[in-house]
């Protein structure tokens, strides 16, 4: 037990040290989210002392800049694990991993929502009043009670689910099922709920027209299935390109040299190479001694010095490699740039699926350091994948490698592309219910679409992010956007859009006109934008760091078995 | 530059950074919005419950002076008054009592002092159907036309209530219909009304005129000199019972 | 990220002078950044005041003992007396038996005057800067309700103006309330002869509870309430007139520390025309259950939200 938890504190020191390491860009990055986060720290603080006066609040428009970022942010919490329906339900390979990607992004969204409804409160250090059993939480009544059980529970599932799989990826162990697909299944229709929730904050309040609205539940699901996508579409860009490495580091050295074979020194496996094999692999030593004798007229042992290639993307022979001793990278190249896809230490496996297959090459493996392989033909894996036991681990880490295909984002596209034409839809919906009938309970619509009685400051913004959506619509429907650099762009102008609709057009005009017909405008003051900017910066932070954790032990470079190294 | 010193290049711009960012947070050099001009204070005294005018019912509970109400020290005893009318039919006022402005009821309808004044006791009122009334319970005169305010003012509907609402614990402060209705002209006067909301977040136009009131602390002219009592204050302007009908600007 | 694993540039390398260098710019980078933490405190010294231990922990008004109650009078009358030279009377006034209140204001008779926003400022320690009134005038213009036409800000040279009637809004004591549905803590309920009430000491600010209400009546503490010495009405009530703190919601509670000692609100002492009638409904000889009996034309604003509010406009010529 105790054994358990100093494996994890090590496992969490060794992913905290990771977050301070990084080149000159990652200082960069972070130092500027930082200095950013501390801007907002300091405004937030003054908010604290002085009390919500420094805002551009009042008693008429009571709710600002923090509520609409927090109903922006609920969305791409709830949107980011839309991903996880593909990949779980119709077993879509190559989100799997990105659905870690997604769901750290849920984590980061969530606590940046927690942050902005934190901001909000007139008095944060009463908290304590909203936990059930301790304070008074007016459950099932209050639709805000809903929304604080759905937030830390939504964020409670994906922080369980991320860190297990991580955990278990650090570990080499694959993960029990039961442990974390039902919490999957659950988040599913958690992030339904989380989004509904956040909708029925608005719609269940009769007296302000423009929220009492049938149709507000349905815009939030559809605006943010957008958004939260396209987030991702652009996050996942950012992650391949930073674990990328330029051409100009790798390519010289893996395109020279000739057939792959000649490079290292190869010799006849020997039992002492299977004993070794079955001492790295034990679901290996557990097989018929008569089997795996029989193994060794078809199994080769390479010895390779450090950079010597194995195997080469695109190739078409057919070996299985085992690592004996040492490490073995595998990278893939994609748009002119080498990531690495795996990393695999004595007992991992790699160049399987091409065996099995027949696939060419999907990467290109390295030694890293000074390694043994054993290398077998395609019908000796074949024999060896007939047991059980052996079957179930080769299987189960024929996953673990770090892909990120443009297939993957063109699923994310066509996600994004369904979504904003139902947004669209809904909005047209919206504006003739509002315009079209002449009856009175119009006047917050006029205000935010045209403009009433001399005050129209939300007028150009709506607009804005109409022209936006529009444009993203049409984008998405055209197969141009197909394209990475003008799926950037959509992505950019769904993302903007959908902000300023949800939150500046969804939250402001709900208290203009007041409830006696006063209208008074609202405008963010320096401090309240100060404590937006560092709350986004804190979620950018955190997102990051998830990441600069993840993806090494998703590739395997951060493991359990180079602990130490 | 290689990277190693690139990312030197970075960490000590960020030490900077950081170190810029302290100072500027020590001397608090943003945020510093100006203080919008002070919202004026309303004098309490203006606030107090006082009645529209004094009547003599609450002249009595007073002990103010009555001499105005002695109508015998000019009058003789038996002989009623005459009264003087012009070709139009209005009711001369004579100039003993120049300060009765006559408005009770259009079209010149109650333009007789002996529909309610009883012209052979002036010190009583007449009610049509012959009861005599004393001045200081003048209500059922009122009451014999105004029949359905009448019923209200009974209920506790029309006119002023104070005090309790709940018997068991105090008493019930009625106003009768002299203490709000001058009984010769008894609209209501107008009044200046006190100042509007001063908004948390004013326009630009709202902060350039700021609103000037007529019924602040400062700029109003202090109540007269008589004494101020809990709940009634009395407001004279003149040493007789004010019977104007014009605007006042005294605080009811 | 490092691109490349042989490129790690992080903890002792190989070199010393490498080692030295990185091992002082990162000293650099977190002591100013730990310096800049500290500074981003600064704020926090114009923190004017924040709660004790005791004001933290307190516990809700529903669930306080009668010694837990007595102990929390204790602490506001010491904190009014610190801060305003003054000790005042807090009690805490329960509900009466057999009491249910209802307001009735005519509408024919308002004049628009405005004394009762004042008067209630005067008798509910309200905040005079930033200014808080429970109750809003507005001038509509014969024969509409629409609030669209509503004026706030009317300042003529007299009142009533011509063409124009007056309705005084504040809080209308809703019979099913939305706000009390809203409030995610509880910090404000109907007590049994209806008044809303709110435990400023519960109250989180969350302001859901004003964007819920259709009359805007429920007001905001933006910053500390500033209430001149000389002003202060020392007959104070826990829900009722006893000054809040900066983040609490506040509004009208028909006067709880008069109503529950059985006088009247106040705005309805200084109303100059007698518009304003309160009592109990379930009295048949109070003055508001011969109005509702005997008066015709009743509105309950927004009557079509079912709010079911307490207060009835009415007209009577």
């Amino acid at each position: 037990m105790t054994r358990a938890i100093r494996n994890y504190f090590v496992f969490l020191g060794r992913c905290g040290r990771l977050a301070f390491a990084g080149d000159w860009r990652y200082y960069t990055w972070m130092g500027v989210l930082s200095v950013i986060c501390l801007l907002g720290l300091n405004a937030y603080l003054r908010q604290f002392a002085q009390g919500l006066i420094v805002t551009g609040m009042s008693d008429e428009v009571s709710w600002g800049v923090y509520i609409a970022n927090f109903t922006f942010l609920v969305g791409v919490a709830a949107a980011a694990v839309m991903m996880v329906i593909p990949a779980y339900v119709y077993n879509n390979e190559e989100l799997h991993d990105l659905v870690i990607f997604g769901e750290l992004l849920a984590v980061a969204a969530i606590l940046m929502c927690l942050a902005f409804v934190t901001v909000d409160l007139g008095r944060p250090d009463r908290f304590w009043h909203l936990i059930p059993g301790i304070g008074q939480l007016n459950f099932p009544a209050s639709m805000l009670s809903w929304d604080v059980i759905v937030l830390n529970g939504y964020l409670l599932l994906n922080v369980h689910i991320c860190g297990y799989l991580l955990y278990c990826r650090y570990r080499g162990r694959t993960p029990a099922k039961w442990f974390y697909i039902p919490f999957v299944f659950i988040a599913i229709i958690w992030a339904v709920s989380i989004h509904t929730v956040t909708a029925f904050l608005y719609v269940g309040l009769g007296g302000r027209s423009f929220w009492n609205s049938a149709i507000v539940g349905p815009r939030f699901l559809a605006s943010a299935f957008t958004a939260g996508p396209a987030l991702m579409i652009l996050a996942i860009q950012v992650v391949r390109r930073v674990t990328a490495t330029s051409p100009a580091d790798e390519g010289s050295r893996l395109r020279e040299g000739g057939s792959v074979a000649q490079n290292p020194t190869s010799r006849a496996a020997t039992l002492d190479d299977l004993e070794l094999l079955g001492s790295r692999l034990p679901e290996f030593a557990s097989a018929p001694r008569e089997l795996r004798h029989s193994l060794l007229a078809a199994a080769m042992v390479w010895e390779a010095k450090a950079g010597d290639v194995m195997l080469r993307q695109g190739d078409t022979d057919n070996r299985a490699f085992f690592v004996l001793k040492g490490r073995v990278v595998v990278k893939r190249e994609e748009g002119g740039r080498y990531r690495i896809t795996r990393s695999l230490g004595p007992g991992e496996q790699f160049g399987e699926i091409s065996s099995l297959a027949g696939t060419p090459r999907t990467g290109t493996a390295v030694a890293e350091e000074p390694s043994l392989v054993l290398s077998l033909s395609a019908d000796a894996l074949r024999k060896l994948m007939k047991i059980p036991r052996l079957n179930k681990v080769i299987r189960s880490r024929m996953s673990e490698r770090l892909l990120i295909t443009d297939r993957a984002l063109m699923t994310l596209r066509s996600i994004v592309q369904v979504s904003m034409l139902i947004n669209v839809f809904l909005l047209a919906n919206e504006v003739f219910k509002e315009f079209y009938s002449g009856n009175l309970h119009v006047a917050s619509s006029k205000y935010l679409f045209l403009g009433l009685h001399g005050h129209h400051a939300l007028v150009p913004w709506i607009w804005t992010a109409i022209a936006f959506n529009l444009t993203a619509m049409v984008l998405l429907v055209l197969p141009v956007s197909r394209s990475l650099r003008w799926l950037n762009v959509t992505c950019v102008l769904c993302i903007v859009g959908i902000w300023i609709e949800k939150g500046m057009g969804l939250v402001i005009p709900g208290f203009i006109p007041s409830p006696l017909g006063e209208m008074v405008e609202y405008r963010p003051s320096l401090n309240e934008t100060l404590v937006c900017f560092g709350i986004w910066a804190f979620g950018l932070l955190c997102y990051t760091v998830f990441l600069r954790m993840s993806v090494p032990i998703l590739q395997g470079r951060l493991s359990k078995a180079n602990e130490g190294a | 530059m290689n990277d190693q010193a690139k990312t030197s290049a970075v960490l000590f711009s960020l030490s900077l950074m950081f170190l810029a960012l302290s100072l500027a947070f020590a001397r608090h050099l943003w945020e510093h919005p100006q203080p919008g001009p002070p919202v004026p204070l309303v004098d309490p005294a203006l606030l107090a419950p006082t009645t529209i005018r004094t009547s003599y019912p609450q002249l009595i509970r007073l002990k103010a002076d009555l001499s105005d109400f002695d109508c015998y020290g000019c009058h003789e005893k038996g002989k009623p008054p005459t009264l003087r009318f012009d070709t139009n039919q209005n009711i001369i006022v004579p100039k003993e009592h120049s300060d009765v402005v006559m408005g009770h009821g259009r079209h010149n309808r109650n333009n007789n002092c002996f529909n309610c004044h009883d012209e052979h006791n002036l010190l009583l009122l007449q009610v049509r159907d012959g009861r005599e009334i004393k001045l200081e319970e003048s209500p059922p005169l009122c009451g014999s036309c105004h029949g359905p305010t009448y019923r209200d003012w009974e209920a506790g509907a029309h006119g002023r209530t104070g005090g309790y609402w709940n018997r068991a614990a105090g008493e019930l402060k009625r106003q009768i219909c002299v203490d709000c209705h001058n009984p010769h002209s008894p609209k209501i006067p107008s009044r200046t009304p006190f100042p509007p909301p001063h908004p948390l977040r004013p326009t630009q136009e709202q902060a350039r005129t700021p609103h000037a009131s007529r019924l602040l602390s400062s700029s109003f002219p202090p109540p007269s000199s008589s004494p101020v009592l809990p709940e009634f204050s009395i407001t004279r302007t003149t040493p007789r019972t004010s019977e104007q009908a014009h605007v006042t600007l005294s605080p009811f | 990220m490092p691109a490349n694993p042989s490129q790690s540039n992080a903890g002792p390398g190989s070199n010393d002078s490498i080692s030295r260098r990185s091992f002082l710019r990162t000293s650099a980078v977190f002591a100013s950044g730990l310096a800049a933490l500290a500074a981003s405190l600064e704020p926090l010294r114009h923190l004017k005041d924040f709660p004790s231990t005791e004001q933290f922990l307190q516990k809700y008004y529903k669930e306080l003992s009668p010694a837990e109650m007595a102990k929390v009078l204790k602490r506001i009358e010491d904190e009014v007396e610190r801060q305003y030279g003054l000790r005042p009377q807090v009690k805490d006034l329960r509900p009466m038996d057999g009491v249910e209140f209802v307001y009735a204001l005519n509408l024919t008779r308002c004049i628009g005057c405005r004394k009762c926003v004042h008067a209630c400022v005067a008798e509910n320690n309200q905040s005079r800067e930033p200014e808080i009134q429970y109750i809003r005038v507005l001038r509509l213009p014969h024969g509409s309700m629409d609030m669209e036409k509503a004026e706030h800000n009317y300042n003529p040279e007299s009142v009533p103006e011509k063409g124009f009637f007056y309705m005084p809004v504040q809080c209308q004591h809703c019979k099913n309330p939305p706000c009390v549905k809203v409030c995610p803590v509880h910090a404000t309920w109907q007590e049994t002869d209806g008044i809303t009430v709110i435990d400023y000491d519960w109250c989180i600010g969350c302001r859901y509870c004003e964007a819920a209400c259709p009359y805007w009546a429920r007001r905001f503490n933006f910053t500390k309430p500033s209430i001149p010495k000389d002003r202060v009405n020392l007959n104070m009530a826990y829900l009722g007139d006893r000054p809040r703190r900066q983040g609490v919601m506040e509004k009208c509670h028909f006067c709880i520390q008069r109503t529950r000692a059985g006088r009247y609100p106040a705005c309805l002492e200084v109303c100059p025309v007698g518009a304003r009638k309160f009592g109990n409904i379930l009295d048949p000889n109070s003055e508001v259950s011969y109005i509702l009996r005997t008066k015709r034309v009743f509105i309950q604003l927004k009557e079509e939200l079912g709010t079911s509010p307490r207060f009835f406009y009415y007209f009577d010529v």
